[in-house]
């Protein structure tokens, strides 16, 4: 525990930490698979059983009150959570960036997480989207020429779905199959992105959506943030919204078990419905996609928009 | 010194998998100063039998004596053993070590001169004898090198008890001049005592490889250095193995060290760089699971120098379990083709061709493939290479026993993979 001489005496007498050496006193915690008291080492691996008792980014959650929040989990099915989030408020106007990881690649948790502060960071600056997206590409490229020299026959990629709020205008880029959604109210829901992926682009060319969806290859991603990604070209979409509703943004790891947008927003609504909160009502939509099976990391956000001169949505309202 | 230790693997396993394969580097910087903070013993012995008279093999053993004597450092503890049927120490007074400087490396030098080939082969006694020389100096750096050109006259099974009781205490340089020797025996000698054995098939050559050992270990600065492999519980080391420079397996040298975790020793260091293989057997995880399946330490006493970590993640993603790690793949390539040599010579001399050429094949293949210059050199001495990719080879009708034996003690020499791949 602790080898400080008046840590024992700090700890008889019912403190929590020592007042000599600083240190917790409370007991280290017991590994999560086999139970061993203090059985966790200083490298978060069990000294008995070996096992990982669990990483920082497995479950991270950002409350930003009403006006947005956003969850990310790991799921069940993965060993880490390769997938990553960013959300800045100031006032009511937002920036919101995911990016999901491609797990192929080598080092893809520290692709992801270089792609949403590089984009997000370049958004705070004041950017237009297409250009933090740009950013994002830059750093991420980056990646494959630093570190493990692994990197560089398997470089680092991931995908990037990013979003602002301005007012009631917001701005939406994406490059790979990372979504957004807007999910008004009431009435249809929009998918307000168009995945970089072989099943969008067989869609495209006539082949049945359900049949593509099944296919092994459907998620393979025709587009993508990284060294080998060469000259990206991220789309945008703009628009002012004229109800009330959510913009939600997510990984493949929710949306895979509502590919459809009209079951998407249902989910949304039912989350918003039966929670309180937002921040709830994201960790709601992630218990979700790992009731239905967890099978890949999930990050969802979400972010209440009400057209200028409505006022703001309250809970009572709805 | 500082030292570095990277594991190379590829960590996802299938599902219900339970074998972790790493490769660990370990590489030492060396001492700044390039010198030795502590002391160093060096024991020259060579075998000075009846028939070391032969093909002037005794003035070549004269002279490599000579030329390694001069390649001591001053300060470092050294003396000589004349390998009879008995162990007579050459240099200086019987039980004693001189201090290296000038003025004793001439008199070792005059000594030599009285170096006379005339009795029997007893390697027991001649190791035994360096242990207690060595024993006078206990945290030295402890090297010496054997030279000999027969086979040992000992009673059956007295080498075996002797190095059961010395193995570990010094490390052991073994060559054979000429071919009237056993690989086998030597190369028992090299194992038990982590050192190299080597073939001087012509004594004018004696030189140059004494002056080569004792270079080397007067670049060593670190004496008793140790692999410490920690596992968790329900977890088995399958085996430990130096790769590179060459393949020796190290499993059954594991000294207990608490309940989950094992030394290994490793000898002498200097500025180098060699790669381990370590192969655990470890419970099955779930899909999503990760476990730590060893912990590796570089150590010197209770002194952790490096650390590295072979890990193990259970994926149903197939595309991530059969990711072949280029480092593993290769050297688990070279341990077979050690083993595949000794076998095909061990086939040759048995008379059954039909075997060895199979081997010798594969061997081939294996050399070839993984761009074993040395290796596939020195099988085309013994084998007609007639097709390297698909290991079709022929048996030579002749073949020189030295040729033969150097193919035997060198089988073990590794190449190293190119990294980043």
């Amino acid at each position: 525990m602790t080898d400080c001489a008046s840590c024992a005496d700090e700890r008889a007498a019912g403190a929590a930490f020592c007042e000599v050496c600083g240190r917790s006193l409370a007991p280290e915690p017991a590994c999560p698979h086999c139970g061993t008291p203090g059985g966790v080492g200083t490298d978060g691996y069990c000294e008995n059983c070996g096992m990982l008792a669990g990483r920082e980014r497995d479950h991270l959650e950002t409350d930003c009150g009403e006006v947005a929040a956003a969850v990310t989990d790991r799921g069940l099915r993965h060993h880490r959570n390769e997938d990553a989030m960013w959300l800045a408020t100031r006032g009511r106007d937002v920036d919101v960036v995911i990016s999901d990881g491609v797990s192929s690649s080598f080092d893809p948790d520290v692709a992801s997480l270089t792609a949403v502060s590089s984009s997000g960071e370049a958004l705070g600056e004041g950017v237009d989207l297409a250009t933090a997206i740009g950013a994002a590409q830059v750093s991420v490229a980056k990646l494959a020429a630093e570190g493990d020299p692994r990197r560089q026959a398997s470089n680092p990629a991931c995908t990037i779905v990013a979003a602002t709020v301005r007012g009631d205008s917001v701005t939406v880029g994406w490059i790979g199959d990372s979504r957004a959604y807007w999910v008004p109210e009431e009435g249809v829901a929009e998918q307000l992105t168009e995945d970089d992926s072989w099943a969008t682009h067989v869609i495209s060319l006539g082949a049945d959506p359900e049949q593509a969806m099944r296919d092994p290859k459907a998620h393979a991603i025709t587009a993508w943030l990284g060294a080998d990604a060469g000259s990206i070209a991220p789309r945008t979409a703009e628009f002012v919204v004229g109800d009330p509703g959510h913009l939600v943004l997510c990984s493949d790891g929710l949306w895979n078990y509502l590919t459809d947008a009209a079951a998407f927003a249902a989910a949304v609504r039912e989350g918003l419905r039966e929670q309180g909160t937002l921040i709830s009502a994201a960790r709601w939509l992630a218990d979700y996609a790992n009731t239905a099976g967890g099978a890949d990391n999930i990050t969802v956000a979400l972010v209440p928009i009400t057209p200028l001169g409505i006022t703001p949505l309250g809970g009572e309202q709805e | 010194m500082t030292y570095t230790a990277e594991a190379f693997q590829n960590e996802y396993l299938a599902l219900g998998a339970t074998e972790v394969n790493a490769i660990v580097t370990v590489t030492s910087s060396g001492n700044t100063t390039g010198a030795r903070t502590g002391g160093a013993t060096e024991v020259i012995i060579v075998d000075a039998s009846g028939s070391m008279q032969a093909e002037g093999r005794i003035t070549a053993a004269r002279q490599a004596a000579k030329a390694a004597v001069a390649c001591i450092d001053d300060g470092v503890h050294f003396a000589l053993i004349a390998g009879v049927g008995t162990a007579q120490q050459l240099f200086p007074a019987p039980g004693q070590l001189a201090v290296a400087s000038a003025q004793t490396r001439a008199e070792a030098t005059w000594a030599i001169d009285r170096l006379h080939a005339s009795g029997g082969t007893a390697m027991g006694a001649w190791l035994l004898l360096a242990a207690q020389l060595f024993a006078q100096r206990p945290g030295d750096i402890a090297h010496a090198i054997m030279l000999t050109d027969g086979d040992n006259g000992e009673r059956v099974g007295y080498l075996e008890s002797v190095l059961a009781s010395i193995g570990g205490k010094f490390t052991v340089d073994c060559r054979g001049v000429g071919t009237n020797w056993k690989v086998s025996e030597l190369r028992k000698i090299a194992d038990a005592m982590l050192g190299t054995v080597d073939i001087v098939a012509r004594p004018a050559d004696l030189t140059a490889a004494f002056e080569q050992m004792m270079t080397a270990a007067m670049g060593k600065t670190a004496a008793d250095v140790q692999l410490k492999v920690w596992t968790p519980v329900n977890a088995t080391v399958r085996f430990v193995k130096q790769v590179e420079p060459q393949v020796a397996d190290l499993t059954g040298k594991r000294v207990a060290d608490g309940a989950r975790a094992g030394r290994y020793p490793l000898g002498a260091w200097g500025a180098e760089s060699r790669d381990y293989h370590i192969c655990v057997d470890v419970p099955p995880g779930a899909s999503g699971d990760e476990m730590l399946a060893a912990r590796v330490s570089i150590v010197e006493g209770d002194t952790v120098h490096a650390q590295s970590l072979v890990r193990a993640v259970w994926t149903d993603d197939a595309a991530l379990s059969t990711r072949i790690n280029r480092q593993v793949a290769h050297y688990t390539g070279q341990a077979e083709l050690a083993e595949t040599i000794q076998a095909g010579i061990e086939a040759r001399k048995a008379g059954d061709d039909h075997t060895a050429t199979m081997k010798f094949g594969r061997a081939a293949q294996l050399a070839h493939e993984s761009g074993n210059k040395a290796t596939s050199e020195l099988l085309a001495t013994v084998v007609d290479i007639e097709d390297a990719a698909t290991g079709t080879v022929r048996l030579r009708r002749k073949v020189a026993a030295a040729d033969e034996m150097a193919l035997d003690t060198r089988s073990t020499k590794t190449v190293r993979v190119g990294r980043g791949q």
